[in-house]
């Protein structure tokens, strides 16, 4: 299993402005030099959902997704790992790790999810 | 820029059309509303068809080409147009500027999708497919995901109750039980669906905190309408609808990036401009049509229009105020939550349904006395590309 979280956020090096995921040019300034910066730390949880009607691909009764903010400020979606919402609260601090989240063409396809500490 | 009219309108019945392709769907909405325009076996110049999910759901592309050839319209000039559940709002609104710089005269725009002949499993991907390809689909989010986590800090920052959102669920479920083109037409108990023990089984989470009832089905259905210059519109000598403004904006495609997620900026944006453009402002406006997609989507967008100030949007609905015979009527036609959400159709229907309200030709319990002014929000993605129209009617 891989544990390197393997995401890639861009600051843009004229204004600062921090990017995920990546765009041409600056949302703030349209600078088109970033800096790669990866995500930092534990983060914030800052909204969540728990999904019971899931897309095809995933076999599964349900799925909790929510976003959070590292503490370098990158924001960006995972998968939670909670058996319920009951059990999150806005704010509170999760800890990323970078694992299976699907299954695509026998393959498992990797990306963030976040345990609630 | 000349002005521009709707001179006719059309829609067939949403919901399960198991006996129709998505061909003869479009091809009896087109029909529709170029009888109603009086336009008899005359062409018209061009054709746009709203379309999301031709080629991933019926394995079918060229879809405006082939609409052409369905209904003899050749050889008009045919685009299929996808904007995502904005679709069909785009479509109207490259008509009208079509119609408005003179280069086309008459423009047939129709919209439409069949969704039902997947199943809801394969529905609710196909919907996904809008969401970030990296950074968001990848994960299992869904549209009524992305709505859950929006519910959540709406709720958190104005204050949006479940029972502000159990108002929308009520009302346009009853205002579907009186449009005969709905594809939910079944009023809800309050009961049944809230506070009584049934409930939990009733109306499920479905995408947390949102339940079952808060959200939209997923539909087939079509509608269409014409439009020309208000020269041609005058010469019928009858009441018509002209377009007095619209506007349109986007957001970033994450709602990750947004400063604030719970700032619709796209719908603020868009109905600014269309206000603008009509020499209007939110109070003018007699009856609306929002695009409520999930409950929350109503009340949030009545706020950003400019309906109601932030967090006041949801006790207004729960007040009675977005009913028919209240200060702003919303989703008389029983909005996305009862008509449908064919999410090609949905712009177009929208525009059809305050077409006939500026018309006054509904019933009694649909119809809004005296309506002059109707608005209009198409909501693409999850506010990453909105649409609003403010419609006129004018008198010969």
């Amino acid at each position: 299993m891989r544990n390197e979280i393997s995401l890639t956020a861009y600051k843009c090096k004229k204004c600062g402005k921090l990017h995920y995921p990546f765009h041409d040019r600056c949302l703030e300034c349209r600078g088109r030099d970033f800096e790669k910066v990866g995500p930092q730390g534990n983060a914030k949880l800052l909204t969540y959902t728990a999904i019971y009607n899931l897309p095809w691909g995933f076999d599964q009764r349900f799925l909790i997704i929510g976003v959070a903010e590292f503490q370098n400020h990158v924001k960006a979606m995972g998968q939670i790992k909670a058996e319920s919402v009951d059990q999150l609260k806005l704010g509170m601090t999760v800890k990323p790790s970078w694992e299976p989240i699907r299954v695509q063409q026998g393959e498992d396809v990797y990306g963030l999810k976040f345990e609630p500490l | 820029m000349r002005d521009v009219a709707i001179l006719g309108v059309g829609m067939i019945p949403f919901g399960r059309r198991d006996e129709d392709t998505l061909m003869d769907m479009l091809a009896s909405a087109s029909l529709k509303a170029l009888d109603d325009a009086g336009l008899g076996d005359k062409s018209v110049d061009a054709v746009y068809v709203a379309n999301m999910g031709g080629g991933m759901l019926q394995h079918q592309s060229s879809i405006a080409s082939s609409l052409v050839d369905r209904l003899s319209l050749l050889p008009a000039a045919a685009e299929t147009i996808e904007n995502g559940p904005a679709s069909g709002a785009s479509a109207v609104k490259n008509g009208v500027l079509a119609i408005a710089s003179g280069y086309y005269d008459t423009v047939l725009v129709t919209g439409g999708e069949k969704m039902r002949e997947v199943t809801g499993w394969r529905a609710t991907d196909f919907v996904a497919t809008m969401t970030h390809p990296q950074a968001e689909y990848p994960y299992g989010i869904t549209l009524p995901g992305m709505a859950g986590m929006f519910t959540r800090l709406y709720m958190e920052k104005h204050g949006v109750t479940r029972e502000h959102l159990l108002a929308i669920s009520l009302k346009n479920q009853e205002m579907g039980t009186r449009n005969p083109y709905a594809h939910v037409e079944m009023a809800l108990d309050r009961g049944g669906i809230f506070d009584s023990p049934h409930a939990v089984v009733n109306n499920p989470v479905s995408a947390d905190p949102l339940h079952l009832y808060d959200l939209c089905p997923v539909s087939d259905g079509a509608a269409a309408l014409v439009l020309c210059s208000v020269e041609m519109a005058q010469k019928r000598g009858k009441p018509y609808v002209v377009i007095a403004g619209f506007g349109q904006a986007t957001d970033t495609h994450t709602l990750a990036e947004r400063e604030d997620p719970t700032d619709l900026k796209a719908v603020t944006l868009a109905a600014q401009k269309a206000f603008a453009m009509a020499k209007l402002k939110p109070s003018d406006v007699s009856v609306a049509e929002l695009h409520d997609a999930f409950t929350i989507l109503e009340i949030a967008e009545s706020e950003h229009v400019g309906f109601f100030k932030k967090g006041e949007g949801g006790k207004a609905a729960a007040a009675g105020k977005t009913r028919l015979g209240g200060q702003i009527p919303i989703n008389l036609s029983g909005g996305l939550k009862a008509r449908g959400h064919p999410v090609g159709a949905t712009g177009v229907a929208q525009m059809v349904d305050i077409v006939w309200q500026l018309r006054h030709e509904l019933p009694e319990n649909r119809q809004v006395k005296n309506a002059e002014i109707g608005l209009t929000v198409n909501f693409g993605g999850f506010g990453n590309n909105v649409l609003c129209f403010v419609l006129r009617r004018v008198e010969p």
